[in-house]
């Protein structure tokens, strides 16, 4: 599924602009998985110091989907990206124990947002294709994903650099865009 | 009155002269965004892009005009924060428009590096001119902006080879 095919589900919706937001530390791999969502290489994908943002026009509808940067530095201005989101994907890098504790915060910081209150959220448990990542159902259980009541959410196993899962959590994204008044 | 307005006025220019002085368009690129073809780049440009003081050429490999997705990237890096830089895009044809567009970024980060794709789905080929006549006749303007403060002016004239 392309970033084409998500607009065009779009097409049922009376908004004419989607807005995705791709969040999550340093090196889970927003960026990554946003270059497989277009088809692209996804060989030499460096820090990304600011913002990538693809947008996708189809017959008047436009698809934008922001990637920021994940360093620590670059955190304080996620929430200048919030407006407007419709649906919130969180990546989290499976492998990466240590910084498990780290994530789960800037996600819970995230969540108490009143910019991003209800926004669904999809979250990538990335990099299943390591030995020593966490299962989706452990990483879960450290976000504390069952507790959040106030929007629907989903985690989705995936292994950005192959394209697979990807898949399966746009076709969640794509059933959860909510419809704006 | 009149002398506020003319220091509120010189401090707009300066501000609008030290972010321009900080921005640069790292790189441009075309590509073939068709989902089958995986982004093949078409034309890719290394130089800055943004100075308004010359007319630039990009030379496109005529195919392009066949494609049924374009994708157009742009990366830029700005030394100063803006609040609400956006982009006003003008596809003319001997001076006339064709086509326009906006988009809005929003805030940028202070010595933050940007990346701006987007991905057009064409026209029926019914409604486009042959490369012949569009070859040379064919100039993209872009204008960037914070909120409604002008930066620069892009010219890239567009030769279809």
């Amino acid at each position: 599924m392309g970033l084409l095919s998500i607009l065009k589900k779009l097409r049922s919706n009376p908004d004419k602009e989607l807005r995705l937001l791709l969040l999550g530390l340093d090196n889970a791999g927003k960026t990554t998985l946003l270059k497989q969502l277009a088809s692209e290489d996804v060989n030499h994908v460096t820090p990304t110091a600011g913002f990538n943002i693809k947008s996708v026009l189809s017959n008047g509808f436009k698809l934008n989907v922001w990637d920021i940067g994940g360093q620590r530095k670059i955190r304080p201005y996620w929430r200048n990206y919030f407006e407007n989101t419709d649906i919130l994907i969180y990546v989290v890098d499976c492998s990466d124990h240590q910084r498990l504790e780290e994530t789960s915060q800037e996600l819970a910081e995230l969540l108490q947002d009143e910019k991003l209150r209800a926004v669904p959220l999809l979250v990538y448990a990335n990099k299943q294709d390591l030995e020593t990542a966490l299962p989706a159902s452990e990483v879960a259980q450290n976000l504390g994903l069952h507790l959040i009541r106030d929007r629907t959410w989903q985690i989705q196993s995936c292994v950005a650099t192959d394209g697979t899962g990807v898949k399966e959590g746009m076709e969640w994204v794509c059933k959860n865009i909510p419809v704006k008044k | 009155m009149t002398e506020v307005i003319a220091t509120e006025e010189m401090k707009q220019q300066t501000r609008a002269e030290a972010i321009l002085k900080g921005f640069q368009v790292n790189w441009m690129n075309l590509r073939d965004a068709d989902t089958d073809v995986s982004g093949k780049i078409l034309w890719q440009h290394n130089e800055d892009m943004s100075n308004p003081d010359v007319e630039h050429e990009a030379r496109v490999p005529k195919r392009i005009l066949k494609c049924r997705v374009v994708s157009r990237e742009l990366n830029f890096s700005s030394v100063e924060s803006m609040e609400r830089f956006r982009l006003e895009q003008k596809v003319l044809f001997k001076g006339r428009c064709l086509e326009e567009w906006f988009f809005e970024f929003g805030y940028v980060i202070a010595n933050s590096c940007n990346t701006w794709q987007s991905m057009i789905e064409s026209a029926p080929e019914s409604q486009m001119m042959p490369a012949n006549v569009l070859n040379g006749n064919v100039v993209i303007e872009t204008k960037f902006f914070d909120g409604d403060m002008l930066i620069t002016t892009s010219k890239v004239r567009l030769f279809y080879i």
